[in-house]
């Protein structure tokens, strides 16, 4: 298994109860739901009702939304996804920042984007 | 149609989730852990739980019974399985330590999880799966 590889600069997020974190150079943008109304909500990926109180906008153009978000400037080693996770965001999920004694799943804001967009209702 | 038996030499750890027996080749069963909370992972089945950080490894836990029955069994302990490619928890709602398997080892199903679950096998006076570690990660590893 490749050894862990540190990142600076992350944005610790949270869906209803549940972490995700993202490169902070990933982020062009942090807005509001009002703004961004087409962002896909994070909450969709555990199965939840979609809903937001801030967006990260990334460079693609395209929003996720999710409930709470942190900015830490830190480094933090990035723990390789195992095997049997690495399909379950839809080839977004880069690995796991262990952080605050837990762990954070690491996601490609816009191919996590893509995803989500998947997952809603009507979504072909 | 040829009927494999398990090997008389071979020792598996035989453990239960929920009603259900498993058995899993003792060399691939590295320990027995309560995990802490877990995190769960965007997009996930509901049978995979989540994971934890242990000795610096990233450990998917797998609910067998969600996996295998459809029927969630809750427990904090898992047995880990470890090969080459990885680590895996199994919730384990008791465990019966280690010992020999007889019977057959022919796939239960010809479908799902099932094909890498063998069987009919016992342990003792149990009914046990006997759990095909490589195909189990294939399995999961195609998202299933």
């Amino acid at each position: 298994m490749a050894p862990a590889s540190p990142v600076r600069g992350m944005l610790f997020c949270h869906a209803g109860p549940h972490r995700l974190a993202f490169a902070a150079h990933e982020v062009l943008a942090i807005s509001s739901p009002g703004e961004e109304a087409d962002a896909a909500s994070a909450r969709l990926a555990f199965q939840a009702p979609a809903g937001a109180m801030r967006v990260l906008v990334a460079a693609s153009g395209g929003g996720v939304g999710v409930d709470t978000l942190e900015i830490d400037a830190e480094s933090h080693p990035v723990l390789p996804a195992p095997c049997v996770t690495v399909h379950a965001s839809g080839g977004s999920l880069r690995g796991f920042v262990l952080a605050r004694g837990v762990l954070w799943p690491l996601l490609g804001l816009a191919d996590f984007e893509r995803f989500l967009r998947g997952l809603r209702p009507g979504a072909a | 149609m040829a009927v494999h038996e398990p090997e008389a030499r071979q020792s598996y750890l035989v453990f239960a989730c929920g009603s259900s027996w498993y058995a899993v080749p003792a060399e691939s069963a590295a320990e027995v852990v309560t995990f802490p909370e877990l995190t769960r992972v965007p997009g996930a089945p509901a049978h995979l739980l989540g994971v934890f950080a242990h000795r610096g490894e990233v450990i998917p836990v797998v609910d067998m019974g969600l996996l295998v029955a459809g029927v969630s069994q809750s427990s904090r302990r898992a047995v880990l399985v470890r090969l080459p490619r990885g680590t895996l928890g199994l919730t384990a709602s008791t465990v019966a330590g280690v010992s020999p398997v007889t019977g057959a080892l022919e796939p239960l199903g010809s479908a799902g999880v099932l094909v890498h679950l063998r069987g009919p096998a016992k342990s003792g006076p149990r009914d046990v799966a006997v759990i095909d570690p490589e195909g189990l990660f294939d399995h999961l590893s195609q998202g299933a």
